[in-house]
């Protein structure tokens, strides 16, 4: 395995209850890099996100981020660590503005420049006195990546970021990762496959809670390719 | 004057019309409706901000009473000293029980509360009979002595320094309102999960909240025994233990100038009806029904948007 790995997943078991979800899942991510998981619904991605984020207990298994394991550490501890977790239903918290909404995670961060949030998504700037219950799909897409990124996280687990949302915003999504990852790792669980294989350096099939396949090969990352995975 | 309900024009505005109360209205009303305020304030951020419904507040309305009995009756003679140990009581009893209880979900949390004031009331009837005297009750009225500039013995005295301390509170939650942690709180309320992915733990956010409120319900507690001088184990009885929350609904959950407004209209209601029929509660409760279908806003919570509106009319119609 490689020395300059940023995440680390290693035979990974999850359990919800007697039903196990997860078996054996290995994967591994390096900075800057984009990897995309695909699979079925229900394969167990959004689990192996969860899990990563701290938000679900392993069974077994290492998870190593920068050479520490973030199995037991509190979920918002892993956050404060620089691994941000972005949630695949866009709930962000309504009844608190824009502004308020990007206070939240500056305060947490300690990180107030909001500068890098409204260059990636200028569009929030005219947003700030918004309730964040009154913006659209995409808006609060932004918004949740844009208060994601403060902090300067060194992965984002980001879970079916275009789902719901209409083509231009995928494609300004599309553009913001790739910017996003000259900066920062990204590991993103999606269904859109034109957009897995624009974005992806890596890919992993899930299928009934296994990994079954990685495409590692930049140029075999097609949509008709992991097209057999879904 | 655009944001004369925002920002703390508001609050010398509504500490204005609560002292005009002192000036037209008997003093023992305006300071029952002070105490009951406060008492109030706390169980309205929990309900409004946390999400969390107390029937629990009179345990530790009881405890800071109590603290400051325990030190008027059996040790010392300064007010203001035994507010400041009802106070201390209050933070104790929140810090000592608030791990326990901010960590169940809302529902069980109001019934756990709500055995918190049974058990109060049952350690301090009869557990403690020896020391709190049971039934009978702690009196300390004349053991109080007078004190230099304000006399809490005396009531305008008091009515000055309740009022002093309840504008200091509510400038306290207006902060709060406007805060980090305001946010916070809200955003504990409405999704817990999406907290922790920015890095906050919704235990500790919880937990601080739990202690200020109760901190400040406890103060409401020792106001409560300085004024009468006397505290029985009455003020933990269950059977009272919904009423700040109905003074919370009545004036309107989660905004700022409800509590003053619900516990104004309660005890004015308690006041004028219970001269007429015994069973005033009825009225109350009628009255709340109607709250509640008109639109849950409560009385505050209705008026607030009417009243900005007309602001904004009339300074649209002079600009």
């Amino acid at each position: 395995m490689p020395t300059d790995e940023l995440l680390v997943v290693d035979d990974l078991n999850v359990a919800y209850g007697e039903s196990k979800v997860l078996f054996d899942v290995s994967i591994h991510i390096r900075a800057n890099e984009i990897v995309s998981c695909v699979g079925r619904n229900g394969a167990g991605k959004s689990t192996l996100l969860k899990t990563i984020g701290g938000f679900i207990k392993p069974t077994t298994g290492s998870i190593m981020f920068a050479n520490t394991s973030l199995v037991g550490i509190k979920s918002y501890n892993i956050a404060k660590m620089g691994l941000k977790y972005i949630p695949q239903d866009k709930k962000v918290f309504s009844d608190l503005t824009v502004r308020e909404n990007l206070e939240l995670g500056s305060y947490a961060t300690q990180d107030y420049n909001w500068d890098k949030v409204t260059e990636y998504f200028p569009k929030l700037k005219s947003l700030m006195e918004r309730k964040a219950g009154y913006l659209s799909g995409g808006e609060r897409q932004m918004l949740m990546i844009g208060r994601a990124l403060l902090g300067d996280p060194q992965v984002l687990l980001v879970d079916e970021p275009t789902e719901g949302l209409a083509p231009s915003i995928v494609t300004q999504l599309q553009n913001v990762f790739l910017e996003l990852s000259k900066k920062t790792a990204l590991v993103i669980v999606e269904q859109n496959l034109s957009l897995v294989s624009a974005i992806s350096e890596r890919v992993y099939a899930v299928k009934e809670g296994r990994v079954v396949h990685e495409i590692s090969d930049e140029s075999d990352i097609k949509s008709n390719v992991c097209e057999q995975f879904l | 004057m655009v944001n004369i309900f925002r920002w703390s024009w508001g609050l010398l505005l509504a500490f204005f019309c609560l002292f005009l109360v002192r000036v037209f209205l008997p003093l023992p009303f305006a300071n029952e409706i002070l105490i009951f305020a406060i008492y109030t304030i706390g169980c309205n951020f929990l309900l409004g901000r946390v999400g969390f419904i107390s029937f629990g507040q009179p345990a530790y309305l009881a405890v800071g009473a109590y603290g400051t009995a325990f030190y008027l009756f059996y040790f010392g003679s300064n007010p203001f000293v035994g507010i400041l140990i009802g106070v201390l009581s209050g933070v104790a009893i929140a810090l000592l029980v608030g791990p326990f209880f901010v960590r169940l979900r809302s529902d069980y949390f109001a019934l756990v509360n709500l055995a918190l004031a049974v058990i109060m009331f049952y350690l301090f009837e009869k557990i403690l009979a020896k020391i709190t005297h049971g039934d009978n009750g702690l009196w300390f009225l004349t053991n109080m002595t007078s004190t230099p500039i304000i006399d809490l013995g005396n009531p305008s005295d008091f009515f000055i320094f309740t009022f002093l301390l309840a504008f200091g509170v509510w400038a306290l939650y207006k902060y709060l309102d406007d805060s980090i942690f305001g946010a916070c709180c809200l955003a504990t309320k409405t999704n817990e999960d999406k907290l922790k992915f920015l890095g906050y733990s919704n235990f500790n956010i919880r937990w601080l909240a739990f202690v200020i409120a109760n901190t400040t319900t406890a103060m409401a507690g020792s106001l409560y025994a300085v004024y009468f001088g006397f505290v029985s184990p009455e003020i933990t009885a269950p059977s009272r233990a919904a009423d700040p929350v109905i003074v919370t609904l009545l004036g309107g959950v989660g905004t700022l100038y409800g509590p003053i407004v619900g516990a104004f209209a309660y005890t004015g209601m308690k006041d004028l009806i219970s001269g007429y029929i015994a069973n005033w509660e009825l009225f109350i409760g009628l009255l709340l029904v109607f709250i509640m279908l008109a639109g849950e806003k409560g009385i505050w919570g209705t008026l607030e948007p009417i009243l900005k509106k007309l602001i904004f009319k009339k300074k649209n119609s002079t600009n």
